[in-house]
Order: C-alpha cells, then sequence, then structure tokens
C-alpha cells in the first residue's frame, strides 16, 4: 500500500470515527440516565422482595396491580384529571395569547404578571390552593361553606366526597377536589401554554390573516380555518407537553390533596409514588411505571396521529 | 412584538426571579455552626461504655453517622422537630466529648417521611448507609421484609441494661422471626386528649355514653371529638384513631398468622360506631382534609377530645381553652402548662363491654442497618444512651413516651402531671402494635384507612362486612 492511499484510509477512518468520539460522551451520560435505568425498571417489574432477598416473580407484579384498588381507580381519574387538564390549560392558553396578540399597552407587564405562576414549584403551587380552600379553616371556606351562596350545605372542597356516579365504576362526575386539582394544574401550566401560542401567532404573517379578512371570514372562521391550522404544530408541542406534566404530576397532588379525599384525586403518577415510596413495593412500582410509560407512549402516538390528520385536512382547504 | 423578544423578555423574567430567590434566605436555615448546650439540659457526662469493641487508644477518630429524624442545625423555634433539633444540638457534643479520640457523631438529617424509603433504597442499591438509624417500631416489618436493618438480639442479650427493657417495648422491636430489629429508647402509646370544660365528668366510658354526651355538645355547636380521618399520609389515621376504637370494640386488623383480618362483627361495630359520629356531625370536617389539620379543632378547643399518639403534644400549639385562657408559648409547652392547669386532660378511649380500652403503642428507638461502617459505634452509642441519664434526657426531648428502661421511669423528670396522667390512662388500656403479625405494614394501612374513610364518609350506606372484606382480600392476595 503507497503512502498516499494510507493516508487517504486514514483520513476516511478519522472521518468515519471522529464524529463516534464527539457523541460518545453523551451516549454514556444517555446510557447512565435513560438506558440503565429503563432496562433495571424492566428487570424489577417481574420480581419482589422477601426476606431471603429478591425473586423472579413472573407477571405477579402485574396481576397484583391490576387487582388493586388503587390502580383501578387511578386510571378513572387520571382519564378524568387528563380530559380537564389539557382541555382548559389548551382552550384558556389559546384565549389568553390571543388577547395578548393585539396591540394593547403595557403588554410586557402582562406577560409577566402572568408568568409568575410557572414559576412556582408544583408543591407551592398546591399548598396555596391548599390553604384557600381547607375546610373551616381555609382563606375562602366562609365562602365555599356558606348555604346560602352554595346550597343546601355549602361546600368543603378539599373534603366533600364525589355524588354517585353516572357510569358504574368510572368516576364520573368528578369529586371537587378534583375539580380543584383541575383548576390548580391549569393554573399552574397557563403561562407556558399562552407564551408557545403567543410566540406561534407572531409568526404567522399579518397578511395572511388580513387576506382571510378580505375574503370575508369573519372572526371565528379566521381563528378555525387559518390561525389553528397554521398553529397546529405548535399545539402538538403543547399538548404533548401537558399530557406528560399531567401523567406524571405528583408534587401538586402531594401538597393539595395528598390523594384524596378518599382516592379521589389519586391520579396513576401518586399511585406510582405511594407504592413505591409509600408501601415500598419497588417491584410492584416498576411493573406500574413500565404501564405508564406505555400508555403516555400511546397517547403520543394518539394526539401525533389525530393532529397529521387535522394537518392533513387543512392542507385542502 | 417578535417571538425572539418575548423569549429574551420570559429569559430576563426568570433569570431575575432566580436572582431574588437566591438572595433571599430561607426562613429555616440557620448557620451551620454548633451552640453549646441550652442551661436547661443538664450536661450529662458518661463515660465510655466499655465494649468489646473499644478502639485502641492510638487509633484515629473516626466518624460515627446517624440518621435522626432532627436537625442539629436547625434552631427555627417553629420547626415541627425543633424539640429533637435542640435535643441532638445538646447531646451531640456530649457524646463527642464522652468518646473523644474514638468516634465523632456526625448526624444526617433526613425527613420523617422518607427515611423509611431512603434506608431501605441505600442498603438495597448498596449506597451509603448510616451506622445508626432512629426509627419508630412501625418500620420493623418493612426493614424485615427487606432485609434493611441488623438482629441485634444476640448482641443486645449481653448488655447490661437489656434485663431493665420494658417487655412491650422490647415486644414492639421484634420481627416475625423473633428477631431484635431496633433497640427500643421510648414507648409511645396513644391516648386521648381531652378538654376538661367539654367532658368536665371525664371522657365517656362506652360509646352509649359517648353519643350522649356528643349530641349535648352538638346543640351547643361544638364536635365531641377529632380525629385523623382521612386517608392522607399513606393512611397513617389508620394507626391512630381509628386503630384505637377497632381495638376498644374488641377488634384489630389481623389474624395472628400474617394476614389480615378485617371483616370481624367487634370491627362492624367499630366502623359503625364512627360512621354514626361523623353522620351526626360529631366530628368536625377538617377531620377528613389530612395534612395533620384535624389538630385544630382541639387547639381551639371546638373539638372536646383527641384520640392520637402521647408524642402529639411537641407538635400541636397554641391553644384556647374553653373557658378563654390561651396557651400561646409557641412550644410543647403550651400543652403541659395546659394540663397542669387542668383544661386538659388525658384519658383511656371508651370501650364496650368486655373489652378494655384499646391503642396502637410504638417504640422510638435506634437501629444498626446492614452495610453500617462502623457497627461499633453503634454499640457504643446504644450502651451510651442506655444509661439512665441519657434515657431520660431522650425521652423527655424527642421520644415523647415512656422510657423503655424500667429505671427511668422511677426518676422524678416522671412524676409530674402529665406523665401521671398519661401513665393512668395507659394502665386502663390494653395497647398493642396496630400491625400485629401483618409484614407489609405500609401497604396495610393505606387499604385499611381508604376502606374506613369509604365507609364512613364516601358511602356511609355500603355493607361494611363485604367492604371490609374485599379489603382484606386486597391485601392477603399479596401474601
Amino acid at each position: 500500500m503507497s503512502q498516499e492511499q494510507a493516508d487517504i484510509k486514514q483520513g476516511f477512518r478519522t472521518k468515519m470515527f471522529t464524529p463516534f468520539w464527539l457523541i460518545l460522551p453523551s451516549l454514556l451520560i444517555l446510557f447512565l440516565i435513560q438506558v440503565y435505568p429503563t432496562l433495571y425498571t424492566i428487570v424489577l417489574s417481574f420480581q419482589d422482595r422477601f426476606p431471603t432477598g429478591w425473586e423472579f416473580v413472573g407477571l405477579a407484579n402485574f396481576k397484583q396491580l391490576a387487582g388493586s384498588s388503587l390502580f383501578q381507580k387511578g386510571i378513572g381519574h387520571t382519564i378524568i384529571f387528563l380530559i380537564g387538564y389539557v382541555f382548559l390549560t389548551t382552550v384558556f392558553g389559546f384565549i389568553t395569547a390571543l388577547l395578548l396578540n393585539t396591540e394593547i399597552h403595557y403588554k410586557g407587564v402582562y406577560i409577566t404578571l402572568l408568568f409568575i405562576p410557572w414559576v412556582i414549584a408544583q408543591i407551592i403551587a398546591g399548598m396555596v390552593f391548599r390553604l384557600l380552600f381547607l375546610p373551616d379553616y381555609g382563606l375562602l371556606s366562609g365562602i365555599m361553606q356558606n348555604p346560602s351562596i352554595f346550597p343546601p350545605n355549602g361546600i368543603s372542597v378539599l373534603t366533600a366526597t364525589a355524588p354517585q356516579s353516572w357510569f358504574g365504576n368510572f368516576p364520573f362526575p368528578p369529586s371537587p377536589a378534583m375539580y380543584l386539582l383541575i383548576l390548580a394544574s391549569t393554573w399552574r401550566a397557563l403561562p407556558f401554554v399562552m407564551l408557545l401560542m403567543l410566540a406561534a401567532m407572531q409568526m404567522i404573517p399579518r397578511d395572511i390573516m388580513e387576506s382571510a379578512s378580505i375574503d370575508g371570514a369573519n372572526g371565528w372562521q379566521a381563528i378555525r380555518f387559518v390561525l389553528i391550522p397554521l398553529m397546529l404544530p405548535s399545539m402538538v408541542v403543547a399538548i404533548f407537553n401537558l399530557i406528560l406534566t399531567g401523567m406524571n404530576s405528583v408534587g401538586i397532588i402531594f401538597s393539595l390533596t395528598g390523594g384524596g379525599p378518599g382516592t379521589s384525586t389519586s391520579l396513576l403518577s401518586f399511585a406510582l409514588y405511594t407504592i413505591g415510596w409509600g408501601q415500598l413495593r419497588f417491584g410492584r412500582a416498576a411493573a406500574l411505571s413500565m404501564i405508564l410509560a406505555l400508555v403516555n407512549w400511546l397517547m403520543i402516538m394518539a394526539t401525533l396521529r389525530i393532529t397529521r390528520v387535522e394537518e392533513r385536512s387543512s392542507q385542502h382547504v | 412584538m417578535t417571538t425572539k423578544k418575548i423569549f429574551d423578555k420570559v429569559i430576563g423574567i426568570i433569570a431575575v426571579l432566580m436572582l431574588v430567590a437566591s438572595c433571599t434566605p430561607a426562613a429555616t436555615e440557620q448557620p451551620m455552626e454548633e451552640k453549646p448546650p441550652a442551661a436547661e439540659v443538664s450536661p450529662t457526662k458518661v463515660p465510655p461504655a466499655a465494649t468489646e469493641s473499644e478502639a485502641p487508644v492510638a487509633a484515629e477518630e473516626q466518624d460515627f453517622t446517624t440518621w435522626f429524624e432532627y436537625d442539629q442545625n436547625n434552631e427555627d423555634p417553629a420547626a415541627d422537630g425543633r424539640v429533637g433539633n435542640k435535643y441532638l444540638r445538646d447531646t451531640i457534643p456530649q457524646f463527642n466529648e464522652a468518646f473523644e479520640g474514638k468516634w465523632n457523631w456526625v448526624n444526617q438529617p433526613k425527613a420523617w417521611d422518607k427515611m423509611e424509603a431512603e434506608l431501605v433504597a441505600a442498603v438495597q442499591a448498596g449506597g451509603d448507609v448510616p451506622d445508626l438509624y432512629q426509627m419508630l417500631s412501625d418500620s420493623v416489618n418493612t426493614f424485615y421484609r427487606n432485609g434493611t436493618v441488623q438482629n441485634l438480639r444476640e448482641w443486645a442479650e449481653k448488655q447490661s441494661w437489656y434485663a431493665d427493657l420494658d417487655s412491650s417495648a422490647l415486644a414492639a422491636c421484634k420481627g416475625p422471626d423473633g428477631g431484635l430489629y431496633c433497640i427500643p429508647l421510648a414507648q409511645r402509646p396513644n391516648t386521648v386528649f381531652v378538654w376538661k370544660d367539654r367532658f368536665p365528668d371525664g371522657f365517656p366510658k362506652t360509646p352509649e355514653e359517648f353519643m350522649k354526651k356528643a349530641e349535648e355538645l352538638k346543640a351547643e355547636g361544638l364536635y365531641a371529638m377529632t380525629f385523623f380521618a382521612s386517608t392522607d399520609k399513606g393512611g397513617n389515621g389508620a394507626t391512630r384513631g381509628v386503630f384505637t376504637t377497632f381495638a376498644s370494640f374488641g377488634g384489630g386488623y389481623d389474624d395472628g398468622k400474617g394476614n389480615m383480618l378485617l371483616n370481624t362483627p367487634e370491627n362492624v361495630k367499630a366502623v359503625e360506631f364512627l360512621r354514626e359520629i361523623v353522620a351526626k356531625g360529631y366530628v368536625p370536617e377538617i377531620a377528613f382534609a389530612g395534612g395533620f389539620q384535624e389538630e385544630e379543632a382541639f387547639k381551639d378547643a371546638s373539638a372536646g377530645s383527641f384520640p392520637t399518639g402521647l408524642n402529639g403534644y411537641l407538635y400541636m400549639f397554641p391553644f384556647t381553652a374553653p373557658n378563654g385562657t390561651k396557651y400561646e408559648k409557641n412550644s410543647s409547652q403550651d400543652f403541659l402548662d395546659a394540663v397542669a392547669a387542668g383544661d386538659i386532660y388525658i384519658s383511656s378511649f371508651l370501650s364496650t363491654e368486655g373489652n378494655k380500652p384499646g391503642c396502637d403503642t410504638k417504640a422510638v428507638g435506634v437501629a444498626i442497618p446492614v452495610g453500617a461502617k462502623h457497627p461499633e459505634a453503634a454499640h457504643d452509642y446504644i450502651n451510651w444512651i442506655m444509661t439512665p441519664e441519657q434515657n431520660a434526657d431522650f425521652v423527655l426531648g424527642p421520644g415523647a413516651g415512656f422510657p423503655a428502661l424500667k429505671s427511668t421511669l422511677k426518676g422524678e423528670q416522671f412524676q409530674t402531671a402529665f406523665w401521671q396522667e398519661a401513665a393512668k390512662a395507659i394502665g386502663n388500656s390494653a395497647c398493642r402494635p396496630w400491625y400485629g403479625t401483618m409484614e407489609r405494614p405500609t401497604e396495610a394501612k393505606a387499604i385499611i384507612m381508604a376502606v374506613v374513610h369509604k365507609l364512613i364518609k364516601e358511602s356511609p350506606n355500603a355493607d361494611i362486612a363485604a367492604e371490609l372484606t374485599k379489603a382484606q382480600e386486597e391485601y392477603n392476595a399479596g401474601n
């Protein structure tokens, strides 16, 4: 082999392997904090702890989980919470962004004020709402528990139980505490969604909206057929984020309701915390986290699919 | 405004907020320096106990690491663990002086409701574990199942203080295999705190008497009783007033063979009693709010009684007595003052015919985790704290119960109104650990409290026996 050929080969090798060496540190970190824990969780989900040590138990953790009331009820509560939280945050985030997208004075001040909830930790947000609605002693208890305002007996938001379910075991209508949890979570997540949507709105050229207006579209039609389809990618990001934070939120439940009254605000994420760190059933918690990961993935895929369909149909408009 | 400008502004806002937050000192943050012992706690110099593990004189001083739920560096007088914080602040220098050149006590404060999980995880992951762990005997079965702490039976039986241990305190530290998984320092039984003006003739002895008195109080716009009735804190309520009620009706939670047993006639009656007092409005709504907020109704005397742990007095203040007297030193002294003034008394619970009032009792103790680097330091510490002076200091501080050493109980410090009333109340009761033989108490209490809450609050017409059966089957499926 000539020197020239050797140099070419060496150059090729360098060119080929340099990127690999450059990304190796990131890969190693990713392996340590993502891949290894995932693999370990999978292994753990088939094991249980006994005085003699860890033992392989097959699908027993999944089976016991399926039979546990915490899990069964958690599914319904999670669905209710997600629907309420994602819907309200998206709608109010959109409306707020729409208002801020107009020519108004002191826009910066409004954005700053509206952004405050996002920088408050979940656990603090929960505590603040709790102090407002604590029965008998809360700041708003005088109003909420006043029978003349909320007949016949007033509402003790944190302790009142859910009305008789309309659909067998499915927890609907939810307890007042679930409404409060949705409200508090929405309040906290609203700034993030609002900001994303405002950014998306401001990227839309003004002339597109003006042409829609010239073409005879009224306000609602312009929003429905022009603004929303153009904002769809940003909306998808917002909805992704809301689904994931909603599915995995623990802090606000921990400090606001503690999963109660009863188990009426115990979402699957809170059940995971309870089973793992409260009951110390790490095997069972690993099984639940596998299920949660799967559900997260399925919901993201479903959202993607729905929004792609929307995107395609908007392209045909 | 462009997107970039908006983002720039937001980033700017976040940066300013973070800067402000980082410049504001936390309310509870305290300087790390250690203060000398406070005057009211007499420094008890105890010579190092001679143990088989004594290190050679020339050996270098080594760290003796502990996990307590108290923080010696937190001097905030309003902190929940202030009594324990102060105890450690005073005691660590005493220990270090007694074992100078051998051990240097380094305490790593832990959150009371997370430390159990943290230790289990640390042991199982092979991480750093302390040489000594402060615990409640509720954790014994959990630790046994998870192989978390060492069996100290063989070592403990050879120590001089072993024969002086109270038998029920010792029993609380034993695991299902008869091993000794903690060394008890104090016992914390549950009692009932009662406002004298609400129950001037003593706390009712029977459910019937209670109902009659509760109706009278209700007519005055008052509640007869507050208790931990929520499912919060992993079902902790099941270990408190709910167990007191079950046990006082002759019931309990287990069959003595490791299984949960809830559906018994006694337990059904106990649930009927709880259901009735809730339905009739004898219990304030705050009892169901969780977060230990049920205490509020007792503190302002709107509720006449409060079944809870004896150590509850450490955490409750201030008080407003029914006669208007305010106890507002904002420390555990408020409760002691109210007892000394006769405004509050300590009682046993009511009971049904043929039964003694029941209650849960737990030991406050210490354990040596599996994998501890210096178990011999922990042995030295245990021998040191098991001297009558040190044991009394612990019990009068964070132990907040009765001494585990019988000889300590005879000390002058335990002859005050508070201790005498408590001793009388406990003497009238049949106290035992709530979890019995169940090996998964953390799981059990969550299931029990969920079903009790359902029966007394959510579904007051549900079939009690059927729901109790369902709950016990759910637990037993995991056996």
